[in-house]
């Protein structure tokens, strides 16, 4: 694992060399965080240059014994979704525990990029985009999700069957060919 | 063999790394708004510093720049009163002190005015580059156009109707960024209109006695008693905020002041005097005027004019003393010195913590006008009034230094609680042989009311 001790001190007294390259070696990465949880490429980039004024704002209480980049992480979601909450009202959906699971082959994986996904993502519905991203990308279950967002566990899991339901309308209308399978329970 | 994946398995794997280059300009931003938040920290630092700094200058100085004035013999207590026999006076003159400082106020005050706003400063210069600038005043609105834009405001429609009309040539975005100049600037020209507060406040005021004699002065007067009483203070306040952070205080308040003094026991050898009123009696010499028959008696504040003779006291001559002006007072009896003063304050603040709970410094000065001046002489009878101390200045000035801790109870109530020293810069007693110039401490409360 990198050593970042020496850099952040740099940066924590304020060089902007120290600053620049610490950016540089992140910013694409948490870039592509934001663009998730963004609603568009302009507010991405908002949440981008809060997020790390935070980080170097911040950075003197950061411990070296974890990760620079999980910590960095952290911090950019954590203004994506504080940015969510103020813009949008989240409104509850009805729960909806079962639907249908849609496999794609390869040959339809392989004409869809990163880009296009992104593109798809970012046009859901803010509640839904952050409990996909959540719970899919990052990895939390229902319950710290469900914490996270000051809403109920049922909430998080209908909220994530519907982000399923749209992405896969919306995946289907772009790239066609898909193929219905067995029911599956969030 | 083709391998099927379900919609979670495709956004994980294509979108979990992602990575695209952001903007150059972000980063400028970024390292733009830290600078500033830096620099801000430093100047919050140096402001609190420098405001503490000036108004401990001021308080010093007035203090110094009075003690200067003031070369007399430091008295405490009365050795004995085998002075009385010395040939001639050694007073030393103080008077012109009062003069002095009254003119030294009105020039510090003068000195700690109100440094410029930088902040709001700071703010203005960024508009015309609002975009590539750092300040999160002006971020914070544009970031949130969206909400803007949602909200249905008056300003949102005509957005969208421009929008939709295409009736000027500029973009969304450029409206967008309008809209948040003339927000940025409605936020600013809101905090640029200075505020009014009202306010009441009471305090139990302690005064402690500091102040010198002249020696044939001090040989024949009262111990003075370091316990005084605890007085009331209470006051009407106003004040201006012009900005954030800097206000000018003024208000009429009413102080009292007790001076204590009590008796000087006999030390020397015993008269037939001392014998008959016991060990204690108080054997400070008293002046009788020969046409009047007026008695008065020194005390560390002033001399204190009999209107008559107290009962239960005898006045006796000193054995030692051969005239009727070494006459002595024999009684067991407390004397107090009472003084009230109506003050009108003028304080500079500066607010060092701006939250719900407000930590604000204050500094300034005052002119005080005495209203009353009586003295009191407590013994086995209970108390009487006996007469007043001579010379007392009518007009006086001090200065005033504390810390204020502010609750904002509502919006516009708030809560003052605000411990106090205030330091008389000129004597109170316009006697030449005396110099009296007390502190009092006083831990002021009361709401005020903002307008």
């Amino acid at each position: 694992m990198e050593d970042f001790k020496p850099i952040i001190s740099e940066c924590i007294a304020g060089n902007q060399k120290a600053m620049a390259k610490l950016y540089h070696q992140f910013a694409p990465k948490m870039f592509g965080v934001c663009l998730r949880y963004a609603k568009d490429a302009t507010e991405a980039e908002d949440n981008l240059q809060d997020g790390f004024i935070k980080v170097f704002a911040n950075l003197k209480t950061f411990r070296n014994d974890g990760s620079l980049e999980g910590w960095i992480r952290r911090i950019i979601i954590n203004v994506s979704l504080e940015k969510i909450r103020k813009q949008h009202l989240l409104f509850p959906v009805e729960d909806v525990s079962k639907y249908d699971s849609v496999n794609f082959s390869d040959d339809v994986i392989a004409k869809i990029s990163a880009d296009d996904l992104m593109k798809i993502i970012q046009e859901l519905p803010p509640r839904y985009r952050l409990v996909f991203n959540l719970y899919v990308i990052e990895g939390l279950s229902h319950e710290e999700i469900a914490e996270e967002m000051s809403i109920t566990k049922g909430t998080s899991k209908s909220n994530l069957s519907r982000a399923r339901e749209i992405l896969k309308k919306k995946v289907q209308e772009n790239f066609g060919e898909i193929r219905a399978q067995n029911n599956y329970t969030a | 063999m083709k391998e099927n994946k379900n919609i979670e398995e495709l956004f994980r794997e294509k979108l979990q790394n992602y990575e695209q280059v952001p903007p150059a300009y972000i980063l400028e931003n970024i390292l733009a708004a830290s600078s500033v938040n830096s620099r801000k920290r430093k100047i919050i630092f140096w402001r609190v510093a420098g405001v503490a700094a000036a108004l401990l200058l001021a308080f010093v100085a007035g203090w110094q720049f009075n003690a200067q004035n003031g070369q007399d013999v430091k008295q405490v207590t009365v050795t004995s009163h085998d002075t009385a026999n010395k040939p001639g006076h050694e007073n030393v003159s103080t008077s012109e002190t009062s003069m002095l400082a009254a003119s030294g106020n009105s020039n510090q005050n003068q000195n700690i005015s109100r440094p410029e706003m930088s902040g709001r400063t700071n703010i203005k210069e960024t508009e015309p580059n609002y975009l590539a600038s750092n300040n999160n005043e002006v971020f914070k609105p544009i970031k949130s156009r969206s909400a803007v834009i949602q909200t249905g405001t008056e300003s949102a429609v005509q957005l969208r109707t421009r929008k939709t009309n295409e009736v000027t040539s500029k973009t969304i975005d450029q409206q967008i960024m309008e809209q948040n100049q003339q927000m940025v600037m409605a936020q600013l020209s809101e905090k640029e209109k200075g505020r009014w507060l009202v306010g009441a406040q009471v305090s139990p005021v302690h005064n402690v006695s500091n102040g010198s004699q002249s020696k044939q002065y001090a040989s024949n007067m009262l111990n003075s008693e370091s316990d005084n009483p605890v007085d009331l203070g209470v006051g009407l306040t106003v004040e201006y905020k012009p900005g954030k952070r800097w206000s000018v205080q003024s208000g009429v308040y009413y102080s009292g002041m007790e001076q204590t003094s009590g008796n000087s026991t006999y030390q020397g050898s015993k008269s037939s005097l001392a014998a008959d009123h016991g060990a204690e009696y108080l054997n400070t010499k008293v002046n009788v005027d020969a046409k009047t028959n007026k008695i008065s008696m020194n005390s560390s504040v002033g001399v204190i004019e009999f209107s008559g003779v107290p009962s239960q006291v005898v006045i006796g001559n000193n054995i030692e003393g051969s005239s009727l002006a070494s006459a002595v007072f024999v009684s067991d009896a407390q004397f107090t010195q009472s003084f009230e003063y109506v003050e009108i304050p003028l304080y500079v603040r500066y607010v060092v913590l701006d939250t719900r709970f407000d930590i604000e410094m204050l500094g300034g000065f005052s002119s005080n006008l005495l209203v009353s001046n009586q003295t009191y002489m407590q013994n086995s009878l209970g108390e009487s009034l006996i007469g007043k101390t001579k010379d007392m200045e009518t007009l006086n000035y001090s200065s005033t230094m504390g810390v204020g801790f502010k609750y904002e109870l509502s919006k516009r109530f708030f809560l003052n609680l605000e411990p106090r020293v205030k330091y008389f810069l000129n004597s109170l007693n316009s006697n030449e042989s005396v110099t009296y110039k007390p502190y009092s401490i006083g831990v002021f409360t009361g709401i005020s009311y903002q307008f």
